[in-house]
């Protein structure tokens, strides 16, 4: 039976979060994490790598990105678990370079490897092993 | 020199191969499920305990995306939230046209309440886009957006506009 959602949604299009200086936070996003970023507008920059989606980043005028937790972050897939350690190794020794609050411990599981760090913004991101083939296995073995 | 188009590093502390997952939080997955499947449309599955996955509809073998690449929401299921979300924290879907805006925020609040959804927007132009918000129960933000073609998000990249700083 097809159904009509209520909400008439092409396409998930994109994520937000606040940052306090765009040209400071644009060396973090490009230089450590490997980003890709267009500026379209005075206020904002859009992050973006390997598909559609995009990450809106806005500066907050006079003020600082508010805290976040590690429940509300974003995903950051790479090739191998050999370089999720050097991410989190790399992280570690540049932290004071940008701005990095925190580094987590690696978690290593069966099939995954990843750490989680929050930035200069109090912004949460993982980089993980976890890819599309990873998900696409999870949405096609269905509910649990 | 051709012209910049993009920001960028040739040489990152990581090989980023792509973006692929946002995380939220609920205290209720069924109640956010109802909500993603039947209000906004997206495919759902459960892959845990207190985990729900959430991408667009169609990636699926043998269907109109399969092979493209995709977006996920991880959402955790938790007692309470710890960190309530704000605007500048939201979820944006694409709108294929300004009257299915509108018509979402009628149907949105005419059915909120099934939905978890407590506080819908109404929809006004922002940056040349027409869009409207909901909050869900647990803080979270979705913007229901459309952006005429020379506007969206992949023909904003293929023009390189790099404001100045």
């Amino acid at each position: 039976m097809s159904h009509e959602p209520l909400v008439k949604n092409e396409t998930l299009s994109h994520g937000t979060i606040e940052c306090s200086d765009l040209v400071v936070t644009r060396r973090f996003l490009t230089e450590f994490l490997g980003m890709k970023i267009h500026r379209p507008v005075p206020e904002a920059q859009y992050i973006y790598k390997g598909g559609p989606w995009s990450v809106v980043c806005v500066c907050v005028e006079g003020g600082e990105a508010k805290e976040q937790i590690p429940d509300n972050r974003f995903k950051i897939s790479v090739g191998s678990k050999e370089e999720v350690r050097h991410a989190h190794d790399e992280a570690l020794r540049l932290r004071e370079q940008y701005g990095i609050r925190q580094v987590n411990d690696l978690v290593e599981s069966d099939v995954t490897v990843s750490f989680q760090l929050q930035d200069l913004n109090r912004t949460w991101w993982e980089i993980t092993t976890a890819d599309e083939r990873y998900y696409e296995q999870l949405f096609e073995r269905g509910d649990i | 020199m051709s012209a910049q188009t993009a920001y960028t590093s040739e040489n990152p502390c990581i090989s980023a191969k792509s973006l692929i997952c946002g995380t939220l939080v609920t205290t209720d997955l069924a109640r956010i499920r109802h909500m993603l499947e039947k209000g906004f449309g997206l495919e759902c599955v459960r892959a845990g305990r207190d985990l729900l996955l959430a991408r667009d509809r169609q990636h699926r073998s043998g269907e109109n995306k399969a092979g493209e690449p995709f977006w996920v929401l991880e959402i955790r299921q938790k007692d309470k939230v710890p960190v309530a979300q704000e605007m500048l924290n939201h979820w944006g879907m694409a709108a294929p046209n300004q009257a299915a805006v509108d018509e979402a925020y009628k149907n949105v609040n005419e059915r909120k309440q099934e939905f978890g959804i407590v506080r819908v927007q109404k929809p006004r132009f922002r940056h040349g886009s027409y869009a409207c918000y909901f909050v869900d129960v647990d803080s979270n933000w979705w913007e229901l957006e459309y952006r005429a073609p020379e506007i969206t998000y992949e023909a904003l990249r293929a023009k390189g506009d790099l404001h100045k700083d």
